[in-house]
């Protein structure tokens, strides 16, 4: 009865395994070995005969002027990777708890605001990206353009995505636009969760809101707000989609998920985009550690 | 004493409209910065050529204009885009991808959530991890990978969109299948073994008795998965080569990043493949929302 049960269960669960395995975790392994070849245009088709070259593509990608941090000026993709990932999760978690604060209050149109809300995080990448890059239009007739120039805040139109500095925190505030209501989601819940009587409590104390919000709301959250700062952080930093379609990584916003694409396919050169992978797969590695020690922990099993 | 009583309530009802204004004016501030860019993404798909490159930008359309919808759509239209096709691509790959996804997702979450065997969590959690794979660490040994077995077995990996699905199901299926779990967690076993001694068999039980107590969350997984398909552009800028296998978000890419690119055209494109998506969330919210959270969507 019981290898009976077993072996219904492996059957059932044995095309969603294969097809993630495979899919998946051997092409992630297979990703290290890629990483010590010579593998180009070539030879792709071919790949299991391409030279072993060492280290050598770990050593290109460190000296690449892409990569590297030159100083302030040039921060390269590894450095830039680490700042955006983690200023746009904690704007993103702010915005999204901001957010959640407001839907938790009653009033008229609250279900219809929500639904507005969720519109960015369900919108198609493409579609986004392209109507911010049409407000962000460097010429006069940019929306963005034109406001601030009618409210005289500035006299020449700006190139707002092909500006160092600024093009990096644009692109911070799309994320934070853009991925706002999953942070929202996940605070509302726990927020309609939290024991009313805590308030009550407080308000018999003649606590104010500031207080409360301090005392008892951010407290009942801290889990939850960890584990949105770890699933984004690790998301945000895996995010090619954004970047590329907003500034191609020009103009100082070059990250380590669009470098090893344009390792790749841009100059065939498969070892190298695997070496970037790499890189950025261990630090991903350190935050998904985290994760796993802190959050997946946590969750009871059953 | 009547009069500090008077301050007092004074002194509150001017705090409590001063956060009621605050309140207003953050839910305002919420409510234009979401949907202005969607609000300018319909009214730039209704505009002439002309009007896009105007000095100034035209805020509310003269008229409604489909030059850029015939540029998509209209065959006679000297800058036919064909359009059409892309859409039908895109349907191509995100319909089977989301009916495979929950097809597969229902018997490996049964599996997981009812019966009992040994390295269950482990699979569980290892297939969750996965899922924090990024995409770009796949691509490349994905591509190579793919471009042997089919050198050898022989399909072509550019321009197939059935390879595009298989990969679209690696990237849904850990997300498909934790949400599933949950779900069936939370029907009662009772039900089931109540069918088992009335001496149903076990497909039948599932067939019977779980899947039409699960049709939400199947809804719900199905258009997730519908969703990360039809929204999906890494993978599909590089195994699609040719502009009529494009789907719609390589196409939309392509227009944009023509020699005299079109804003409204892009635009009206942009419109069409957001409509859907938009629609089918408004329409199943409820549901979504708690799938959203349960499964933490990766986006």
């Amino acid at each position: 009865m019981q290898a009976a049960e077993t072996r219904l269960a492996w059957f059932l669960i044995s095309p969603t395994a294969i097809i993630v395995f495979g899919l998946v975790l051997f092409p992630a392994i297979f990703s290290i070995w890629v990483s010590f070849h010579r593998v180009g245009l070539n030879n792709l088709n071919d790949v299991f005969h391409a030279p072993f070259v060492g280290l050598a593509n770990y050593y290109k990608v460190f000296n690449d002027f892409a990569f590297k941090f030159q100083g302030m000026r040039s921060w390269g993709a590894a450095v830039t990777s680490i700042v955006y990932s983690f200023v746009a999760t904690i704007i993103t978690m702010i915005v999204g708890l901001i957010a959640a604060l407001l839907l938790n209050r009653p009033f008229r149109g609250r279900g219809l605001s929500r639904a507005t809300f969720l519109f960015p995080y369900v919108a198609p990448v493409v579609s986004v990206a392209f109507v911010w890059r049409w407000l962000l239009d460097p010429r006069p007739s940019g929306v963005l353009n034109d406001v601030l120039m009618r409210l005289n805040l500035i006299h020449l139109p700006i190139a707002y995505l092909a500006t160092r500095g600024l093009a990096l925190v644009l692109v911070i505030i799309f994320e934070a636009w853009r991925y706002f209501p999953f942070a929202m989601l996940m605070i509302l819940a726990r927020l309609q969760a939290i024991d009313s009587t805590l308030y009550e409590a407080a308000d018999v104390d003649g606590a104010n809101t500031w207080a409360k919000f301090w005392n008892i709301t951010l407290p009942e959250l801290h889990y939850v707000l960890g584990a949105i700062f770890l699933l984004r952080l690790m998301w945000t930093f895996n995010k090619f989609d954004d970047i590329f379609l907003l500034t191609g990584g020009g103009f100082g916003t070059n990250v380590l998920p669009v470098l090893t694409y344009q390792f790749s396919f841009r100059l065939f050169d498969f070892g190298r985009g695997a070496a970037t992978a790499m890189i950025l797969f261990l630090i991903l590695v350190t935050f998904m550690a985290f994760y796993v020690f802190f959050v997946m922990r946590n969750v009871e099993e059953e | 004493m009547n009069g500090s009583k008077r301050n007092y309530i004074d002194h509150l009802a001017g705090w409590l409209n001063w956060s009621r204004f605050i309140f207003a004016l953050t839910l305002t501030f919420f409510l234009t910065s979401i949907l202005f860019p969607f609000y300018w993404m319909l009214a730039s798909s209704f505009k002439s050529f002309a009007e896009i490159g105007e000095r100034h930008p035209v805020y509310v359309p003269h008229a409604l204009r489909w030059d850029a919808y015939g540029e998509l759509f209209n065959p006679a239209d000297p800058r036919f885009q064909d359009f059409g096709r892309n859409i039908i691509n895109s349907l191509k790959v995100a319909v089977p991808t989301a009916l495979i996804a929950v097809i597969l997702a229902i018997f490996g979450a049964y599996a997981i959530a009812r019966l009992h065997f040994k390295g269950k969590n482990l699979l569980l959690n290892s297939i969750l991890i996965v899922y924090l794979f990024p995409g770009v660490l796949l691509i490349i040994p994905l591509f190579a990978m793919l471009a042997q077995i089919g050198a050898k077995v022989g399909f072509e990996v550019q321009d197939n969109l059935e390879v595009l699905i298989l990969t679209y199901l690696a990237q849904t299926l850990p997300v498909a299948l934790y949400m599933l779990t949950n779900y069936f967690r939370t029907i009662p076993d009772e039900i089931e073994q109540a069918g088992l001694i009335d001496g149903c068999s076990r497909f039948e039980v599932i067939w019977r008795i779980t899947l039409p107590l699960a049709i939400p969350a199947l809804v719900t997984v199905g258009i997730y998965t519908f969703m990360i398909a039809w929204n999906e552009f890494l993978y599909a800028l590089v195994f699609l080569n040719s502009p009529n296998m494009f789907t719609m978000p390589i196409k939309i890419n392509t227009i944009y990043n023509a020699p005299s690119p079109h804003p409204n055209v892009v635009m009206a494109a942009s419109t069409i493949m957001t409509i859907p998506v938009v629609l089918l969330f408004l329409g199943m919210e409820r549901f979504l929302e708690e799938g959203l959270t349960a499964g933490g969507v990766k986006g």
